[in-house]
């Protein structure tokens, strides 16, 4: 374990030597992330200048309702935990795009480090700074700007326990990339997949109780992106939902156990490619 | 005691499943509605042992299983069936132990850090595989004396020319000092100076290091100047597997008979095949304007009788005899498949 983090650490220093080669590329990088998502919020915006708030009700009569602030909050808070994964762990991605197709994958197979944990750290993703720097803006921002009586129900403190689950949120996201991706070592490619999963945590930046039963399941425990957004935002915002932050250390550490389990299964049936 | 074998394969297989398509588009849907599937054994039960330091020649042509042998003795691959053991180890159990016992080289392909210094690769290699200060300075200080690094071990490998980058990918497999190195292709694409240094430096290694070789190559000279021994495959089957100077004396029956004709259009009159019966391997002529190289085997016809036949229907200018070279003798086996055996 010491070793991986130290073997991390070198990689990390590699790549910073290469940003250092590919300036343009990374400026490029960071300007567009930044314009996505201003797009993102401002679309936000637009929607609640014409509406005060976002309203759940259940037979007519109005269940639950958050204002503008608190789903910027949710909205930053998401991008938290999804940041801090893309910016360790992006190259899961390259495995289901062509990593295993082109036959690449060889290499992480002929060296005595976890050729999951090779994959995993060879590239560090700076662009996901951005998404972090965005999510924290975010934050606060939305409380600095909140009514009284929202602002009142925050007590900082439960801060503390969703730090502490913090990397359990992470492992979902690396987790769901893993399995995905680990799918091509059947498919030879599998980066839609991986996309399609992925791109459910875009539901996740919202309450998780406007969906229908359906989409909340499948956000709360298949791809749990819901634990890693709305559940410990919403426990911070109001002390709501607390039961989420033990579900969240049980759902992604099974999820984990899953996504390994397809990895080491996934190698015994990897084909590598002709050359 | 430690075992004389450093490699022994088993009955080794391997099978894919391969789609079957018909072609273009509709083919394609076709076979996405209602896939297809044939079994193709790219490796058919091949056993071989290789001894400790020992450099042997892999060879086949196209698509015999080379790669697919390679990759499962790596561990790239999980056979379908049958075993090897590097050193006792089976590759796919244990992994991580097992490939620091290993180098690999894929010619095609190189395992550098593509966008950085040479010298940084080496850096993260020395981390990958725990080698202390002291050993990576003195195999540092080998490999370079060897491979003559020093010119270009500050440049992005990305600039690299092909016959560099290939020293640079030897030295990086070799970095960890294994006790088996695995060549596939390490001389495709360079010229013949540069073939030439690195055939010396992959005998110097082995004697110095006592590394075992293995070494796939559509070079017959790296397998003359470099391997001992040969073990050849075609369509997933073992075909040879002897010294080569066993496979020249058992093949080696075929002669090149060259001549220069006087008159050009004499060549009509020289009908070989009708007159002696040879069968289409037995047999072949290569013409470029005056000059003709009938290439057949002597066991059919004796040199005497052929060049007699020929001296008696042509004129010529200038005429010469030799053993077919090696390269002959394993197109001869290629083309022949499993009949040599």
């Amino acid at each position: 374990m010491f070793r991986y983090m130290r073997l991390h650490k070198i990689f990390i220093k590699q790549d910073l030597k290469k940003l250092m080669e590919y300036k343009v590329d990374f400026l490029l990088g960071a300007v567009g992330f930044l314009l996505e998502q201003a797009v993102q919020i401002f679309c936000l915006g637009i929607i609640f200048a014409s509406i005060p708030a976002l309203v759940y009700r259940e037979n007519g009569v109005v269940q639950d309702s958050w204002i503008f602030n608190e789903v910027l909050f949710i909205y930053g808070f998401s991008l938290i935990p999804k940041g801090i994964d893309h910016l360790f762990f992006d190259n899961l991605w390259g495995l289901g795009y062509w990593i295993v197709d082109k036959g690449d994958f060889d290499k992480y197979l002929t060296r005595p480090v976890y050729s999951w944990f090779y994959v995993l750290c060879e590239k560090f993703c700076v662009d996901a700074l951005g998404e972090i720097i965005v999510g924290v803006a975010l934050i606060i921002y939305s409380t600095l700007t909140m009514p009284m009586e929202v602002a009142s129900a925050i007590n900082w403190w439960r801060v503390l326990p969703v730090l502490a689950v913090m990397p359990f949120c992470i492992m979902i996201f690396t987790s769901v990339k893993t399995a995905t991706a680990a799918i091509s070592f059947w498919t030879k490619r599998s980066g839609h997949i991986t996309h399609m999963c992925y791109m459910t945590n875009d539901f996740a930046k919202y309450p998780a109780k406007i969906y229908n039963v359906f989409v909340k399941t499948v956000i709360t425990y298949i791809l749990p992106f819901a634990l890693t957004a709305y559940y410990p935002a919403i426990f911070i915002l109001r002390g709501e939902s607390w039961w989420s932050l033990p579900v969240t250390v049980l759902v992604s550490v099974v999820l984990f156990a899953v996504s390994q389990f397809i990895w080491n299964k996934g190698i015994s049936s990897y084909e590598s490619a002709g050359s | 005691m430690k075992s004389d074998i450093m490699i022994q394969v088993r009955n080794l297989k391997k099978e894919f499943k391969k789609a079957i398509k018909e072609p273009g588009l509709k083919g394609s849907f076709k076979a996405l509605f209602k896939p297809e599937y044939e079994i193709v054994k790219a490796v058919d039960d091949i056993s071989f042992d290789v001894k400790r330091g020992e450099i042997i020649g892999f060879i086949g042509p196209n698509g015999a299983g080379k790669s697919t042998v390679i990759k499962m003795l790596t561990g790239i691959l999980t056979p379908t069936s049958g075993e090897c053991r590097i050193d006792g180890k089976i590759p796919t159990e244990n992994r991580k132990d097992y490939v620091k016992e290993i180098g690999v080289v894929f010619g095609q392909r190189t395992q550098l850090w593509w966008d950085l210094a040479l010298r940084e690769t080496y850096m993260v290699l020395k981390e990958i595989y725990e080698i202390p200060e002291e050993d990576y300075k003195e195999r540092m200080a080998f490999l370079n004396q060897v491979l003559e690094l020093d010119d270009f071990i500050t440049s992005p490998v990305r600039t690299l020319s092909l016959g560099q980058r290939m020293r640079a990918d030897i030295a990086a497999s070799l970095l960890h000092n294994p006790k088996v190195l695995f060549l596939d292709e390490p001389t495709i694409g360079l010229d013949v100076v540069v073939k030439d240094n690195i055939r010396k430096a992959i005998q110097k290694i082995s004697e110095e290091s006592g590394t075992t070789v293995i070494l796939t190559t559509h070079d017959l000279e790296d397998i003359e100047l470099l391997c001992k021994r040969i073990v050849m495959i075609d369509k997933g089957k073992k075909v040879f597997d002897g010294e080569l100077s066993e496979l020249r004396r058992r093949y080696g029956q075929m002669r090149e008979l060259g001549f220069e004709l006087r008159n050009v259009d004499d060549i009509a009159k020289l009908t070989y095949k009708e007159d002696f019966a040879f069968s289409d391997d037995d047999l072949s002529i290569e013409r470029s304007g005056s000059n003709v190289k009938v290439r057949f085997n002597s066991d059919v016809v004796s040199v005497e009788k052929m060049l007699s036949y020929t001296l008696s229907k042509v004129h010529v200018k200038d005429v010469n005899c030799k053993d077919a070279d090696i390269e002959e003798i394993i197109r001869r086996l290629y083309l022949g498949g499993g009949e040599a055996q």
